[in-house]
């Protein structure tokens, strides 16, 4: 099966495959990390033009670096779920925001989530603040833009951004902002800070003067 | 969210793909767009539901996240399924440019677009 499948595969190629499918559209992709029950969903939801969707990956115990790994099945693997949403930016293009796993464990994982991404939203619950900590590392370890994004549970503020900038000790390009992740304009903001830094970072790399 | 109904699946996930749970390419991104060159009634007869809702699902290009998320499908095995429909001409994966993300330009539309919301 195996071999009659990769000899199929071979025959059809990938370059051969029909170019019909060109009206596909681009597909831009952001991850929103931070640790547990932080609001990643909350804030994809607030402006996904879908319910946030769920999609599973299983994971075989191996590659938890756990001893006595079986075949996969069920019960030998671990299911890490990632909540994810969709913008339809127009017919040429679609921006999928990816929530990453909220346990830290899962942080492997984040790099099949960050592959190609524009860059990443690190939530934080300033109550919490050490919970941010990977995604704050995990983004600056890439060298991607992100935003950190202090959620405003009950819509009150307890931090200052400059009590969080300072307390995270993030890149002075990197923006700190109040959001509350319920709210859709907020969101939005939060995202156009991101874009906005990816451009920037775009356009001092291409040589080519920003509009 | 409306979300067609499946039968109860009572085989395990990785019967479906017969062991494997590698795709042939294992390179379709979460966000790789998934679209059908073939209307459902056209595959083979002996087709698994599986495959037939894969193909229903990306009649519109569909995100291999979305076709998992709503096959329910785990990843893994919605990879290996679309690779198979993909090598039987069922279905094309368009993987995207590998630099979008910091492409001038497509940055530019982006943002237009988000500041429209």
């Amino acid at each position: 099966m195996e071999s009659v499948l990769s000899d199929r595969l071979r025959q059809t190629g990938w370059g051969a495959a029909p170019r019909a499918v060109r009206q596909v559209p681009v597909a831009m992709k952001v991850v929103v990390a931070g640790g547990f029950a932080v609001g990643k969903t909350t804030f994809v939801g607030a402006i996904s033009e879908i319910d946030p969707l769920r999609t599973e990956a299983q994971i075989t115990v191996e590659s938890l670096g756990i001893d006595n790994a079986g075949p996969i099945n069920g019960k030998t693997g671990t299911t890490v779920a990632m909540d994810f949403g969709r913008i339809t930016i127009g017919p040429d293009m679609v921006l999928y925001l990816f929530g990453t796993p909220g346990q830290d464990r899962f942080w492997f994982m984040w790099d099949e989530l960050a592959r190609g991404s524009i860059g990443g939203v690190v939530l934080v619950d300033t109550r919490r603040l050490e919970d941010c900590f990977p995604a704050v590392d995990y983004f600056e370890a890439l060298d991607v833009p992100f935003v950190v994004a202090c959620n405003l549970f009950d819509g009150v503020a307890t931090h200052h951004p400059r009590e969080v900038r300072e307390a995270l000790r993030v890149p002075s390009n990197t923006p700190v902002v109040l959001c509350d992740a319920r709210r859709k304009s907020h969101v939005q903001e939060t995202l156009v800070l991101l874009v906005e830094g990816a451009l920037r970072k775009a356009t001092a790399a291409s040589g080519r003067s920003a509009r | 969210m409306t979300q067609s109904p499946h039968p109860p699946r009572i085989v395990r996930p990785y019967v479906l793909t017969q062991g494997r749970t590698k795709a042939p390419e294992s390179t379709y991104g979460l966000e790789a767009q998934v679209r059908a060159l073939v209307p459902p009634q056209q595959l083979d007869r002996a087709a698994t539901p599986e495959a037939r809702g894969i193909v229903e699902l990306c009649q519109r290009s569909t995100s291999v996240a979305e076709v998992a998320a709503r096959m329910t499908l785990p990843l893994g095995v919605t990879r290996v399924l679309v690779g198979d429909l993909v090598a039987v001409g069922a279905l094309a994966v368009d993987v995207g440019a590998p630099d979008a993300a910091t492409d001038v330009a497509l940055l530019e539309r982006l943002l237009d677009g988000i500041r429209a919301l």
